[in-house]
């Protein structure tokens, strides 16, 4: 990096002092003299400009019009947020989310923890397992909610029958609540575990072996070993998890779509109570099958708000007792 | 910074670039490409129309214009809204679904009008109803209508004979004349055949009761009406069925599991006849269909549409009559289960044989007279939001037990909050 500009030496070293008077200062290159290198890497930002960036403002400036995506656009002022913070159904879906999230995250990060360690430390069949581990992360979601909607259906499921056999009367997996909200938590985590796993075998694979044969010296057990030795080293691998995790837990969307849009009496409105409604569920359907786009992008926003919020909020619980 | 003259040059033609390509992007805006083209795009989706027919058109047709046919999978008409809006590529003729057909009434001028074309001389031949669903309200006429859902009472002949029922179409229709006399009917039936229900969820059957009148939810002064009696009256008809114990309960995607099974009678659209054949095939030959408690209702049913970019509006409408003409129409009705839109078709021997599904009965006489018997009713481009509430409050009975009372006031402040969003008064 350092002799990226031309310069000698190990640029960090070099004592920075004006040039004595009379050299020829060295000739500095602009910026646009890179025009090449520019023009190599333009098409990731022409790309991200036009369908990214661009996007993400005209959403919000639509979060202050009334406009059904053909006619003419009305300007509402804060109207969309004042209608945001008295609708019900929007705070029904913030806490939907949230019950998600929570019951999907901490299954998937603990079981993630756990898989990796025991995977670091087998030894056969290393790249078999972590492949089946992983498979569950690049199965489509579609399939992967129509199969957990046959498993867990109420009347005919795989479950249900199952705990028929045993004698246990059915239990209304897809109509109840929290059962709806356990049912998609359950199919987050069964999708993203083997990925996080695969972060923290990354991370576990750093940390030096000799770290554990002291460890094994002093005669610690391998749960010991476990929380004070891989997690505390891990903390920061952990931390980027989390933060991904709470951006893409709170983004779930398509699990709860595929699970209860076959009911085309009541689709995409989340299930039996809305139970299964989570926040990007409520803009899809405001804004694209109500035409009420101005107010879709209200709920986007204010929703990013309310991850923003999250992530540092996460942040600062892993991040604490780190200076102790 | 030493901006060097080089450099801007290159900068300034670099933004020249990217802007032509925006330019060149958008480009086709407007009037959109000549008149009298001869090439024309036709967009539908799988079902919409029978593929044969559309087919045989661009045979017919093939003296006259290229006719290029685009199967369009996926959420249709999020994609023709953002194809509309953009202005480019849109599509010379396509398919609107009859439940969109109220929000995008509201941009009319987006499309031509059919009467302007020669729609107005050929309208008698399909039903007003259906016709009047898609004009606005001075009167454009923006989609020729394709096909109908006219509901009727399915049931399971067999299972209504073990319960010493009526089994004769006539005979049942006339039992089950009114709402009461249905749910007297399958409290009889589930008395005498235990382990059945009469309704696979209370929001369908709320769905039929609000088909059946003339006002919905928003009237035509765009005032919400959703808390007025006739929506009442509907909540309270779909309410008995799970009082009674009748109610299936069935919000997710069991329904194909227990149709035939512990379902023995459906309300549906004709087109419902093929669902229940294929989620049930050992039932065969026991079904019947006969009138719908209380009258029928539409459910479904779809149009076509020319986009104002049309280039070849006199060449596009004549494709779309000939497609839609009464006896391709009936054709419709053999290949895809489409129920026609134009009366005349019902007469026609495609239509009028007997279903082995159902016993060899002629459905088309229990459809035929249904489809005419549909009452005019507004629907507002809001409508289907504003129904939503209802539909996820009658759920939340079934699924929580939630109390008839308190879920009809939670729907009508929700559905009010809905309307008010959507600058309904």
């Amino acid at each position: 990096m350092p002799g990226r500009l031309g310069g000698p030496g190990p640029a960090r070293f070099r004592p920075r002092r004006t040039p004595p008077a009379g050299s020829v200062p060295p000739r500095r290159r602009g910026p646009l003299s890179y025009w090449r290198q520019y023009l190599a890497i333009s098409p990731f930002y022409l790309v991200f400009l036009a369908f990214s960036f661009f996007p993400v403002f005209y959403s919000l400036y639509l979060a202050f019009q009334h406009w059904d995506g053909l006619g003419t656009m009305r300007f509402v002022g804060l109207q969309q947020f004042r209608f945001l913070w008295k609708d019900p159904v929007f705070w029904l879906s913030v806490r939907n989310t949230l019950v998600i999230w929570v019951l999907s995250t901490v299954p998937t990060l603990f079981g993630a923890l756990v898989l990796a360690t025991l995977l670091h430390s087998v030894r056969r069949f290393k790249g078999f397992y972590r492949i089946a581990l992983y498979v569950p992360n690049v199965t489509s979601i579609v399939a992967v909610s129509i199969f957990f909607g046959a498993v867990f259906s109420d009347n005919f499921g795989l479950v249900n029958a199952i705990l028929g056999m045993v004698g246990i009367s059915p239990v209304p997996w897809l109509s109840n609540p929290w059962l709806i909200k356990l049912v998609i938590a359950l199919l987050m985590t069964w999708m993203w575990t083997g990925y996080n796993m695969i972060i923290y075998l990354a991370g576990l694979q750093a940390i030096p072996t000799q770290i554990y044969e002291a460890a094994k010296l002093d005669g610690a057990g391998p749960v010991r070993t476990f929380f004070q030795i891989t997690l505390p080293v891990m903390r920061p691998i952990i931390l980027f998890t989390v933060v991904i995790s709470t951006i893409n837990g709170l983004q779930s969307f398509s699990e709860p779509q595929v699970l209860f849009a076959s009911n085309a009496a009541n689709a995409n409105l989340g299930g039996p109570g809305q139970a299964g409604l989570t926040t990007l569920l409520y803009f899809y359907q405001s804004a694209f099958l109500n035409n009420d786009y101005g107010y879709g992008a209200a709920i986007v926003w204010a929703f990013f708000v309310l991850i923003m919020v999250l992530v540092v909020v996460n942040w600062r619980i892993v991040q604490r007792g780190r200076k102790s | 910074m030493d901006l060097s003259r080089r450099g801007f040059l290159q900068a300034a033609a670099l933004t020249a670039a990217a802007s032509g390509l925006t330019v060149a992007c958008g480009g086709g805006s407007g009037s959109g490409g000549t008149k009298n083209g001869k090439n024309l795009t036709l967009w539908y989706w799988g079902g919409a129309l029978s593929d044969k027919v559309v087919a045989e058109a661009r045979t017919h047709f093939a003296g006259e214009a290229k006719l290029t046919v685009a199967s369009i999978g996926g959420d249709f008409k999020q994609k023709l809204t953002t194809t509309l809006a953009a202005g480019s590529s849109v599509p010379d003729i396509t398919g609107i679904k009859g439940e969109d057909m109220a929000s995008f009434l509201p941009n009319a001028a987006r499309f031509l009008d059919l009467n302007d074309l020669g729609f107005k001389q050929i309208s008698s031949q399909y039903l007003g109803w259906k016709t009047k669903l898609a004009q606005t309200s001075d009167g454009k006429q923006i989609g020729f209508p394709i096909d109908i859902g006219p509901t009727a009472l399915f049931y399971r002949a067999d299972q209504f004979e073990k319960a010493g029922l009526p089994t004769d179409p006539d005979k049942v229709a006339a039992a089950a004349k009114t709402w009461d006399d249905y749910f007297a009917l399958g409290t009889e039936l589930k008395k005498k055949v235990p382990g059945t229900y009469l309704v696979n969820n209370i929001s369908s059957v709320f769905t039929m009761a609000v088909g059946q009148g003339t006002k919905r939810f928003i009237d035509k002064n765009n005032h919400f009406i959703g808390d007025q009696d006739h929506i009442r009256a509907a909540w309270t008809t779909a309410i008995r069925p799970y009082t009674l114990g009748l109610d299936a309960k069935i919000n997710d995607n069991s329904w194909n599991a227990a149709i035939g099974k512990s379902l023995t009678t459906e309300l549906g659209a004709a087109w419902h006849a093929l669902d229940i054949e294929q989620a049930a095939p050992a039932t065969k030959g026991t079904w019947r269909v006969c009138a719908m408690p209380g009258g029928p209702a539409n459910q479904g049913g779809s149009y076509l549409a020319l986009p104002r970019q049309c280039r070849n509006p006199e060449e596009a409408f004549k494709i779309i009559s000939w497609i839609l003409s009464p006896a391709n129409d009936a054709r419709g009705f053999t290949d895809a289960a489409i129920f026609p839109a134009a009366p005349a078709a019902y007469s026609m021997p495609a239509m009028t044989g007997p279903d082995a599904f159902f016993g060899g009965q002629k459905i088309i006489e229990v459809f035929g007279p249904a489809a005419q018997a549909i009452p005019d009713s507004y629907e507002a481009p809001a409508d289907a939001a504003v129904m939503a509430p209802y539909m996820t409050e009658l759920t939340n009975v079934e699924a929580k037990g939630k109390k008839p009372d308190d879920a009809w006031k939670d729907a009508v402040s929700q559905a009010r909050q809905i309307a008010q969003r959507q600058g309904v008064s």
